[in-house]
């Protein structure tokens, strides 16, 4: 027994399963004990509460929701919030970022001091406190009777109020989707391996496609409009209240404000790296090439910096849309706030725990995978850039 | 595992196989060193002549034969392994002195942990093999602040510290600058002379002359032809060794 | 550079200024742009915050929000519930210490003299135990305070150092089991680090805060503070685990075969070998994941903590100082500021030292 334990194999074998064994075994109990603890509460574990309607209502939803709806349509809503908000989080973080990162690698040495000190700023602060701050300045603009106006847009205590056009709920959807791909459009184009055009000519083409798919969206609009209104709602007070227009609520602009900045300091850094890992020497070749300043930048600085982020970037994107599960601070329903509600008012923990991880899961490795094509289609060939 | 000395072979090595993944690295070896005797092994790169001397004190698992060092048997039983690499010295190629430690804790570490020694008395040993290998002033140095001769007598000393009763050297001298050399070479002669027994992978003919009994050329993971170096360097009767000494010799 | 036989006569004080900011029209143009921006921000945020600033409590908040500028009289009629929470009132003299210790603590850490893995254990479990033994009492004629009237900017910093305490040698741990030879512990491992790194850490609070109870047999639940500091502890062991692997590979393979040449143990190896190369390679990711993991604490606010956030939020949210929120928020602000920029501060001179270090 003794010598037999004095065995690399049989020890090798023996601690693996005595590991694996353990955790297995813990997990298990825990499974075990949680069933027994809300079998005690009359809570039946499996999946059928999915399709019972939940009795509660959400605060902002993308697609329509009632408090008959099944719990699995606010799963579903709950991802909706959560990758809205994120993307939204993320596009403004990135917009800021790019700004404030371009600012750190100016030339300008004023430039630069303003940019590190945005950076030190709000990178060391931590992000829920500003999502704290965003709301209880939004919650603190005056009632909607005194609403601030500008352009048609309203900013009051309630929320920030928008114009949108008067069309239907589809037609939306698929004019935004048109205007995506208006935009998309070019930069999968611009891609040199699908065209082999000269430069000249292969801007013509982008440009009739993006043409195009603009073409597409206003078309969309005029034909989904709804008939008898006019074309653009514009919110305006009625009474105590603002009715029209599309509401922003507070808790979403809280949010996507406080992830703009927070992210947005993190990614400038993210950006200054990117062009600090650019060598001189390419640079160098490219001015001697004599290229226009702008030329040097678009043509060399830019691709080679971006390829240098991109990694980078992916990371913060995951942690940027992990980061909305701070909607709960402030009361916005992401994905994490559905979980709750659900485990608050139905019981069915493992269940929603489950979901949880998996929605989540999900997410990160769609995100990844979207990276890592990326990532592969912009990667130099081989070594380009040893030495 | 102690100084009294059971009989037989240092290392008897028989039908030693190796796979690295499905590449065979050693075929059927068979090798038997004496105590006290001095072994040079050689051969091109890639025959394996690392693989051999690793197996030795298992830093590599051998996959079929039979390895027995100092009449004990290299296999599954960890207690046999610590014991056996207690007393078997390994130099490296490239010194891995441990760059977080003066030279003098480099030698002093392990007789204090693995030999429970007490500190002045490591303290003690580590000054003698210092002096033995010529470097007594760069005690307090770290590795880094010294030049590749000076570490790799370290490392040498280090070995020795841990009083070993078999001595193994995997290219002591092929990171080294020429001038570097022959200072490392002569510890190894002093220590060679002193009845230590070796087992030396080495391309450095010159060594094998002074100090070898017996000279072992490998090539493709077997052993091709071993001999008294004498023998060795002038009457090969091998058409790949001779190809082999021409290259090494040449220049 | 040979090229330039005479060198340019050194320019005077304006050409230079002229040289670093007028070099050409963009340039001029976005000096001034930047500088215009920054004289009306750096102008307003004085204003705000001194100039027309009230410091005094005497007038009450209804003369304080009539003020144009900042009313910093709630944080001085309100510091102590930012600072101490819910402590009680005579006691708080004791969590100003706990506070000082840990702040000492983190500072005497930043010495390289106690890099050693018995000293820092040592600097730590002190200033922890001595943070512990005065906001619990009980002992040494303390009165006893139970965890349940811990908050503030004291539990804040409990939380952050437990959690770390906890944290760190559980990342070792998991970056050794990631690391092993065996395939079935390396693997599991690595399954549970990979799927703690993709959830949020607000999830893993919420499900040992909440969720937990329920799993768990009673005699194991133990606190609720505790558990939540078991949950950020495990988030932060699951990204130091990572940082500590990455410090790992960095040790070349050739140091642990002359450890094991030598006869070391596979305890010694790591602990001898290894670990403080690897650690030393790891400093600055380490440090760094320090700073994130001292921001996250905020996050406890979530599960029901009355942390410095809460506290906050407590400190205008009732009576008369509804108004004061950008200022209770803008001290808080400061104060993760003041830790989390010297902290990271100090890791980026660090590494500069280190980078020089290696050359
Ligand atoms: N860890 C490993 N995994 C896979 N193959 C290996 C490994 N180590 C060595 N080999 C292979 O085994 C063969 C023998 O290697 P070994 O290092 O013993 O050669 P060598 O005779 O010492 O050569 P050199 O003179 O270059 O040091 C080589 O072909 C090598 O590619
Ligand atoms: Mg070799």
């Amino acid at each position: 027994m003794v010598s037999l334990l004095r065995n690399q194999k049989v020890r090798n074998a023996l601690l693996q399963v005595l590991y694996v064994g353990s955790l297995a075994g813990m997990v298990l109990a825990c499974v075990m004990i949680a069933r027994r603890n809300l079998a005690e509460q009359g809570i039946t574990s499996g999946f059928d509460f999915l399709f019972k309607s939940t009795g509660w209502d959400v605060n902002f939803s993308l697609l329509p929701a009632t408090a008959n709806d099944p719990y699995w349509w606010y799963f579903l809503i709950g991802i909706v919030n959560t990758l809205f908000l994120g993307s939204t989080g993320l596009i403004l973080a990135t917009i800021v970022g790019t700004i404030v990162g371009l600012a750190r690698t100016s030339s300008n040495e004023l430039a630069r001091l303003l940019g590190r000190t945005y950076v030190d700023i709000f990178r060391n602060i931590p992000l829920i406190l500003q999502v704290f701050f965003w709301y209880a300045v939004i919650t603190h603009l005056p009632t909607p009777r005194a609403a601030h106006e500008a352009f048609g847009i309203l900013l009051s205590s309630r929320g920030l109020y928008v114009p949108i056009p008067n069309v239907g709920g589809v037609a939306f959807a698929a004019a935004a989707i048109a205007l995506i791909a208006a935009i998309a459009l070019p930069v999968w184009l611009g891609r040199t391996s699908r065209l082999n055009q000269p430069v000249g000519e292969r801007l013509g083409i982008q440009l009739t496609g993006a043409a195009a798919a603009l073409a597409c969206a206003v078309v969309i609009l005029a034909v989904g409009r709804l008939p008898d209104l006019a074309l653009l709602d514009f919110p305006a007070l009625q009474g105590l209240n603002i009715k029209g227009g599309l509401r922003i609520p507070p808790e979403f602009s809280a949010l996507a404000v406080a992830i703009a900045i927070y992210g947005g300091s993190y990614i400038a850094e993210i950006v200054r790296g990117g062009f600090k890992a650019v060598g001189k020497g390419q640079m160098e070749a490219a001015q001697s090439l004599g290229l226009s300043p702008w030329r040097v930048f678009t043509l060399v600085r830019l691709p080679l910096a971006l390829r240098a982020m991109l990694p980078i970037l992916a990371n913060q994107y995951v942690w940027l849309m992990k980061a909305t599960t701070m909607g709960i601070a402030v009361g916005f329903t992401d994905f994490f706030m559905i979980v709750a509600l659900t485990i608050n008012h139905s019981g069915q923990t493992l269940e929603a725990i489950g979901i949880l991880m998996a929605g989540f899961l999900a997410i990160n490795l769609s995100l990844a995978a979207v990276f890592n094509r990326i990532n592969k289609a912009i990667a130099l060939k081989g070594n380009q850039l040893r030495g | 595992m102690n100084s009294t000395l059971p009989s037989g072979p240092a290392v008897r090595i028989e039908g030693l196989d190796k796979y690295y993944g499905s590449f065979h690295a050693l075929r059927k070896i068979n090798l038997s060193v004496e105590r006290g005797e001095k072994i040079v092994i050689c051969g091109p790169s890639g025959s394996g002549k690392s693989t051999l001397i690793r197996c030795v004190n298992r830093l590599e698992q051998h996959n079929g034969g039979r390895i027995t060092v100092l009449g004990t048997e290299l296999n599954d039983d960890v207690g046999n392994i610590d014991g056996i690499r207690r007393e078997v010295g390994m130099v490296f190629q490239h010194f891995n002195l441990f760059p977080h430690m003066t030279v003098l804790e480099n030698c002093m570490i392990a007789p204090m942990i693995v030999r429970k020694r007490p500190r002045a008395e490591a303290e003690t040993t580590a000054r003698r093999f210092l002096e033995k290998v010529r470097i007594p002033e760069q005690a307090m140095k770290f590795p880094g602040q010294l030049s590749g001769g000076q570490q790799q007598r370290v490392a040498i000393a280090r070995a020795l510290c841990m009083q070993p009763q078999i001595m193994l050297f995997d290219e002591p001298t092929s990171a080294l600058d020429p001038e570097m050399i022959a200072e490392v070479l002569d510890v190894m002669v002093t220590l060679a002379s002193e009845g230590m027994t070796m087992i030396c992978v080495t391309h450095e003919m010159g060594f094998a002359r002074r100090a070898a009994d017996r000279v072992i050329f490998m090539d493709g993971g077997e052993i091709v032809e071993q001999a008294p170096p004498e023998e060795f360097f002038t009457s090969s009767r091998n058409e790949r060794t001779r190809q082999f000494l021409s290259q090494v010799l040449g220049h | 550079m040979e090229m330039v036989v005479v060198a340019p006569p050194a320019p005077g004080r304006l050409e230079d200024l002229r040289r670093r900011f007028l070099a050409t029209p963009l340039q001029a143009l976005l000096s001034l742009v930047s500088l215009a921006v920054m004289v009306f921000l750096a102008w307003k945020l004085l204003n705000w915050a001194v100039f027309a600033a009230v410091f005094t409590t005497s007038g009450g908040p209804v003369a304080c929000q009539a003020a144009a500028g900042a009313c910093w009289s709630v944080i001085a009629a309100r510091w102590r519930i930012i600072l101490f929470g819910l402590y009680p009132f005579e006691e708080q003299w004791r969590s100003a210490l706990a506070c000082v210790s840990v702040v000492v603590m983190t500072v005497l850490s930043c010495i390289p003299a106690f890099w050693t893995g018995r000293r820092i254990a040592l600097v730590w479990g002190a200033g922890a135990s001595l943070y512990y033994v005065l906001m619990k009492g009980g002992v040494l004629g303390l009165p006893y305070v139970g965890e349940e009237a811990w908050g503030g900017l004291a539990l804040t910093l409990f939380i952050f150092v437990t959690t770390c305490l906890i944290g760190f040698p559980l990342a070792i741990c998991l970056a050794l089991l990631r690391r092993s030879d065996l395939p079935w512990i390396s693997r599991t491992t690595g399954l549970i680090i990979d799927g703690v790194r993709s959830l949020p850490l607000i999830s893993i609070l919420f499900t040992f805060a909440i969720v937990l109870p329920f799993a768990l047999p009673q005699w194991l639940q133990g606190d609720k503070l505790y558990r939540v500091i078991l949950g950020s502890a495990l988030f932060f062991s699951a990204y130091q685990a990572e940082i500590v692997r990455g410090g790992m590979q960095g040790v070349p393979s050739g140091q642990e075969e002359a450890a094991m040449a030598l006869g070391m143990s596979y305890w010694q190896r790591i602990s001898r070998i290894v670990l403080p190369q690897a650690m030393r390679n790891a400093l600055p990711a380490t440090i760094n994941q320090f700073v994130v993991a001292f921001k996250e604490t905020s996050l406890v606010v979530i599960v029901g903590f009355f942390e410095i956030l809460a506290s906050g939020n407590a400190a205008y949210g009732t009576g008369d100082w509804r108004f004061a929120y950008v200022e209770v928020y803008a001290f808080i602000a400061l104060i993760y500021f003041v830790f989390v920029f010297s902290l990271s501060r100090y890791g980026a001179y660090l590494e500069r030292r280190m980078a020089v270090g290696e050359r």
